[in-house]
């Protein structure tokens, strides 16, 4: 008896394609795309580098060095090309493409995403600090940068140091007592990670800074939201500054689109439920037709979707302190576009699979790949450039980059217009594919 | 009360084409105002896809629907249609006044008049007690009165019915009748298929047979019996013993070749005779020549049953 109930279990498996598809090749695939996200799968060719510019206030030999040093390392993506300052904030784009530009330039591409963190070299007490003007909501890039800038200033005193020893030694007395060791350190290359077997005293905390995140632990964090790393590092929060909770708001919007995209879908499967049982086929022998009917499901769902993301948002508002009313025009403005956008995906998805069966299948592997790559589930940032481009293709890494724009950097909703832009074309396109397959429906 | 001169729909040389299937082969009929017709015949015989051309849902490959005089997909001409399907095209997630609300909105009635005729179809039915309880709920006789009420909410002239009755009680079958004789009564004209060759007979005015997507019978009963088994009849005999080999029966007349009866070790067989006052008589004497004696028998009076297996040559089952 038992055996007959595993040779039916299995023999309904093998005859239901969907199920064996879940089982077998969904686990797969998504194995698949968090290998490739965090692994050292395909994407890991293109290791995302970090995006900066470098502000010079101090303008010394040692800053110029310093910045030249930073140039060459391989972990930062130095924005001073017009192709890669992208094209939202002109002015700053231009300066960085000259290298003129002032602090408060370098804040506005921070804050409008044009870069991920803006490296100010000033003047210090004992040579040159440097404060990273910071986007907090990459948690990652700010301490990576410290550490690389870490490393660059301790390499940088040290060998101005040594230079200062050397030429003491340049005595007679002095000459050939320098060190073996001390020499073949000093004549690696900057970058390789070299650290004098016996830095000087009062180098020792650019030398901890090498440490990298080790260091930030340790990190004093004043009331204004710099971190403080040495006397010579600061970590300032350009655009997390002064917001109570706002990482909670881009978490929020992640989970909101992936869900409202398995609602459109699940509501979408109405249609489907409706053509199984032959609802639809009675209701289209009435007065009703197609048009209205899909036109009728897709405000119904947008306006679901619409309602399920306002309320999601007033919790993370009540609870978690998200600014919700203080970015309502934004908001709105994106919840109702990717609301319809989703709602026309749930009905394309629907149109094109024969079963709800099928139906649930394709939503769960197409839902849940899209939000792997769009940032639901992990934030892009984490991903190789590769993967971020590829992210583009997904309908949440739009909707997450607008509301990110509303939420994160609190940008004005005339900026939002290329996440709108692609959310709106993609929603009618995908209503109009829905409306031209639902043909087959209409008549045998 | 039917009325012979008007038509309420009229079909001419109506075929349907899927790919390799020819679903119907140009079917002819008219169906009068007021009047019951049933569509007979046996899975595949295309009743349904009849239905469906009639309701909109499917093309015709060619041929000519006319609803009073007017072709089927004229402007406002559908309206005069009603359409209940065979399977129970209903919300299960709604009430009964949920449901009928919205197919009679489906249907364009008035905010007004779609009130009157939800407390209409609630008395219709019976239902008024459960009118605001989920459908899901219901037993299956239920749900097919509602399914009836839905299709028939905005008073259609003509009333299409795709086996109505389909796995409902003998009793709630009846009220099913009950009901639309009621709607009948109002002047509608019913179209209906079903298997039910006794709710055929007893349920419509007019009956068409159809099998293999054609006409093969129109008329009412009494036509058909007339035009098909005629004055034969079936006569069922028992015998006293079994048989030892099927019996030789020469009683259909001089000019007709013997033929051989029943089946060797049965004592009962089933044949038709042509003239019951003359060959019934032929039919005893065979038995008791062959030295069996008859211990019981009946003469069956011809019904639809036996026109369709005249016609089609096959239960309608099959």
């Amino acid at each position: 008896m038992i055996f007959t109930i595993i040779q039916i279990s299995l023999r309904r498996l093998l005859h239901n394609r969907i199920e064996l598809l879940l089982t077998f090749v969904v686990p797969i695939a998504f194995f698949s795309v968090f290998a490739v996200i965090f692994g050292n799968g395909i994407g890991s060719g293109t290791t995302p580098k970090i995006k900066v510019v470098v502000v010079d206030e101090a303008e010394t030999s040692e800053s110029e060095s310093l910045a030249a040093s930073l140039r060459d390392s391989a972990g930062l993506r130095f924005m001073d090309s017009g192709a890669d300052s992208g094209g939202e904030s002109g002015e700053e784009s231009s300066a960085a493409l000259h290298g003129t530009l002032s602090r408060e330039q370098a804040s506005d591409l921070v804050r409008h995403g044009n870069v991920t963190i803006g490296i100010v070299l000033r003047p210090a007490e004992d040579g040159v600090g440097a404060d990273l003007l910071a986007d907090a909501s990459d948690q990652v890039a700010g301490q990576v940068v410290a550490a690389l800038v870490g490393r660059e200033l301790a390499i940088a005193r040290t060998k101005s140091l040594a230079a200062a020893r050397v030429a003491s030694h340049r005595t007679p007395a002095g000459i050939g007592s320098q060190a073996p060791a001390q020499t073949s350190s000093l004549r690696k290359p900057p970058g390789t990670g070299a650290v004098p077997n016996s830095p000087p005293a009062d180098s020792a905390s650019f030398v901890k800074l090498s440490q990298g995140t080790a260091m930030a632990r340790g990190a004093d964090v004043p009331q204004d939201g710099s971190e403080i790393l040495s006397p010579a590092i600061q970590i300032v929060d350009v655009i997390g500054e002064g917001k109570t909770n706002p990482v909670v708001s881009m978490y929020a919007a992640g989970i909101a689109v992936m869900f409202l995209l398995f609602g459109a879908t699940g509501g979408g499967g109405a249609l489907l439920e409706e053509r199984e049982n032959t609802t639809l086929d009675r209701l289209l022998s009435t007065r009703l037709t197609m048009d209205q009917l899909l036109l009728g499901k897709w405000f119904y769902l947008t306006g679901l979707g619409f309602f399920q993301v306002c309320v999601m948002f007033l919790w993370g508002q009540f609870v978690f302190g998200v600014d919700l009313l203080g970015h309502l025009d934004g908001f709105v403005m994106m919840t109702l576009v990717t609301s319809s956008a989703a709602a026309a995906f749930g009905l394309l998805l629907a149109t094109l699979c024969k079963t709800r069966g099928q139906l649930n299948g394709l939503s769960v592997i197409l839902v849940l790949t899209m939000s792997a790559l769009g940032g639901s589930m992990v934030p892009r940032y984490v991903m190789s450039e590769r993967m971020q481009e590829l992210g583009l293709w997904t309908f949440n890494a739009w909707a997450l980059d607008g509301y990110n724009k509303v939420f994160w950097r609190d940008m004005p909703v005339e900026t939002l217009w290329p996440q709108l832009a692609v959310l709106m074309a993609a929603g009618v396109t995908f209503l109009l594919v829905a409306r031209a397959l639902a043909v087959r429906w209409e008549f045998d | 009360m039917i009325r012979s001169d008007i038509f309420a729909l009229q079909i001419a040389n109506l075929r349907k084409r899927y790919r390799r299937l020819d679903a119907l082969r140009g079917v002819d009929f008219a169906l009068s105002e007021g009047e019951r017709l049933a569509f007979l015949g046996p899975n595949g015989a295309g009743k349904t896809t009849l239905i469906r051309c009639l309701a909109g849902r499917t093309r015709p490959t060619e041929g000519q629907i006319l609803v009073f005089g007017h072709p089927i997909n004229a402007p406002g001409v559908r309206q005069s249609l009603g359409l209940v399907p065979q399977e129970l095209a209903l919300y299960d997630d709604l009430t009964t006044r949920e449901n009928l609300r919205a197919f009679g909105k489906f249907h364009g009635i008035g905010r007004r008049e779609l009130r009157d005729q939800v407390e209409w179809a609630l008395e219709w039915t019976g239902l008024r007690d459960r009118a605001d309880d989920l459908l899901g709920g219901f037993s299956g006789g239920m749900k097919r009165r509602v399914n009836l009420a839905c299709g028939v909410l905005h008073q259609p002239r003509i009333i299409l019915l795709d086996e109505p009755t389909v796995g409902v009680d003998p009793q709630s079958r009846q009220r099913i009748f009950a009901m639309l004789d009621e709607l009948n009564d109002r002047g509608a004209s019913i179209l209906l298929t079903t298997h039910h060759l006794d709710e055929a007979q007893q349920r419509s005015d007019r009956i068409v047979i159809m099998d293999q997507g054609r006409v093969i019978a129109d008329g009412t009963i009494e036509d058909l019996v007339r035009q098909t088994v005629g004055k034969s009849r079936m006569i069922k005999m028992r015998v006293d013993r079994p048989l030892e080999s099927p019996l030789v029966f020469h009683g259909d007349g001089e000019h007709v070749a013997p033929r051989s009866v029943g089946v060797a070790g049965q004592d009962t067989f089933e044949t038709r005779i042509d003239d019951v006052t003359v060959s019934l008589g032929r039919l005893i004497q065979s038995v008791r020549h062959s030295g069996y004696s008859v211990s019981d028998m009946e003469v069956q009076s011809p019904s639809l049953h036996h026109v369709f297996l005249h016609l089609t040559g096959h239960e309608l089952r099959d």
